[in-house]
């Protein structure tokens, strides 16, 4: 009984929600109303649950004496300042909503702790992709050039000096690509093989003008658009697409109880 | 030379920290602007709220937080300006509890810079859990998520909010995103209930809402700090996203420098290695 009953009531539940979305008259229209309300409520619960979690988690990391205890004694003292805080402002004031955004405690404690610290947290990121973007964008092979050469262009068609830094950008990557291309025909004994790096160089060395300083100085922003509007959406939608296709398998085979790892 | 070269491949990242820092903090230093030309996107979004007649009910969802408030607070600032220089009226709530407030200081403040008054011209209503559950409810009736607002008043005692009773009253939904709560008002507001969309997202983000725009499913996506600069632009406003053009130009071009320094290494090594 311990499994069946939870299967029988995500069974009911999955179906009567699935007839209630295309019978959208009594008995079946009110009932997805009522399933989102009794949701609503129940995840207002969940809120407690990941505070037990939290604390338990934390706590535990105290009592262990674990290297990053200090942190969690930081988590537990700001957690109860604030609750006790709240309790008091709501014994002062009745009326008045101790966790409300105008509370006077909230806002000091919102505005010049939460804030900042959030912010700081977020803003360190930028450091972290630049470093990232300096080693993971590394021309390998066709693929991850293609993905380089891509990003820079979006980057550029972005922001407002794009259009004036554009032909500067693509002669230097241009000239990399051609010195790399003549550096490699150096090497080749084919004669064949060689001419053909050699033409490769010359190609990107042709290309300098016409596409950096004629093309990309006036159109690097459509472009980008471009870039952002059909590879960048076909990939994306092909992941949509296979997303959705997932979510409805899984959701079947958890409706038919095939799936159970939830109730683990 | 070559091993000059080489060791382009592997710079010590404190040095890529420095540069980044110097190249975000001296631009910011500066206060100074750039000239944005705005994107088709953000001009569509902004006639389209240009359009709506005066009085009409506009929707804003806060779902950011304090992390992604550089790009959506100066979108948020930027969007009630126009609305309450158009007499729209104003509803904002929220999924993101923990941003609630940076919505809610900056509709304050912008609704006193034009007088306007809580519950006939705006409201705040605040927070239920639930995301896709709320989104549902308040398509059939407002009542059933928010009988009362951020500050325990009934709903029904506020003027603005007698006149609404569901989406049908609400000529359109900007939802601010930093997350994925842009894809449920799509997928159920919008589908479910036709209600008009326009989503501003963080720049990481704006991908994720690009093939909704395509699809005509929301009107339109303002994407990142570049976006709300544009929106800003267009309202002849100089707000924090003008300023933040060109720090974000320095370290955009900072980090293709860096990009291609790298390439440069790594081939000048490979070649070596081969």
């Amino acid at each position: 009984m311990k499994k069946e009953i939870p299967l029988a009531i995500t069974f009911i539940s999955g179906v009567l929600l699935v007839l209630a979305l295309f019978i959208p008259h009594k008995p079946f229209g009110n009932l997805e109303e009522i399933f989102n309300d009794w949701y609503i409520i129940v995840s207002g619960f969940t809120f407690l649950l990941g505070i037990d979690s939290l604390l338990g988690y934390n706590f535990g990391k105290l009592k262990r004496k674990e290297k990053d205890a200090p942190y969690a004694l930081v988590l537990i003292l700001s957690f109860f300042i604030t609750l006790t805080w709240g309790i008091v402002e709501i014994v002062r004031t009745p009326e008045h909503n101790p966790f409300g955004p105008t509370s006077t405690f909230s806002l000091y404690f919102y505005n010049s702790i939460f804030i900042p610290l959030q912010a700081t947290m977020f803003a360190i990121l930028s450091f972290f992709i630049a470093s990232a973007a300096y080693r993971a964008f590394r021309a390998k092979e066709i693929n991850s050039a293609l993905l380089l050469v891509s990003a820079v262009l979006v980057m550029l068609g972005r922001i407002p000096l794009g259009q004036s830094a554009a032909p500067y950008v693509i002669t230097v990557i241009f000239l990399i690509f051609a010195v790399y291309f003549f550096a490699e025909s150096a090497g080749v004994t084919e004669p064949k093989i060689k001419i053909a790096y050699i033409l490769v160089a010359l190609i990107f060395v042709a290309l300098i003008y016409p596409l950096g300083f004629v093309y990309f100085r006036q159109h690097i922003p459509e472009f980008a658009d471009w870039i952002m509007n059909v590879p960048q959406m076909a990939g994306k939608r092909g992941i949509m697409i296979g997303i959705a296709l997932g979510g409805i398998a899984m959701s079947i085979r958890i409706i038919l109880g095939i799936e159970r790892t939830y109730m683990k | 030379m070559i091993e000059l070269l080489k060791k382009l491949a592997g710079i010590d990242r404190r040095f890529i920290y420095a540069a980044v820092f110097l190249a975000t903090a001296i631009p910011i230093l500066t206060k100074a602007t750039m000239k944005v030309e705005p994107l088709p996107e953000v001009r569509k979004a902004y006639e389209y709220i240009e359009s709506l007649p005066e009085s009409s009910v506009v929707m804003v969802s806060i779902d950011y937080d304090a992390a992604s408030m550089p790009e959506l607070q100066p979108m948020l600032e930027a969007f009630l300006h126009h609305s309450f220089s158009k007499n729209l009226r104003v509803i904002m709530l929220g999924h993101w509890p923990l941003g609630l407030p940076l919505g809610q200081q900056a509709l304050e403040k912008v609704a006193g810079q034009y007088n306007k008054e809580y519950g006939v011209d705006y409201v705040f209503l605040g927070y239920r859990p639930g995301v896709a559950a709320v989104i549902i409810n308040l398509g059939k009736d407002f009542r059933t998520v928010f009988s009362s607002d951020y500050a325990y008043t009934p709903i029904d005692s506020l003027p603005l909010m007698r006149e609404v009773s569901n989406y049908k009253n609400v000529k359109l939904l900007l939802g601010l995103e930093a997350g994925a709560v842009g894809d449920a008002w799509v997928q159920y507001g919008y589908a479910r209930y036709n209600l008009p969309i326009i989503l501003g997202s963080t720049a990481v983000s704006t991908p994720d809402y690009y093939p909704y725009m395509q699809a005509n499913q929301v009107i339109s996506v303002i994407g990142g700090l570049r976006g709300a600069a544009d929106y800003e632009t267009l309202l002849g406003i100089t707000g924090e996203a003008s300023i933040g053009m060109l720090p974000q130009s320095v370290i955009h071009l900072v980090i293709i420098a860096f990009i291609i320094i790298g390439n440069i290494g790594f081939l000048v090594l490979r070649r070596a290695k081969k």
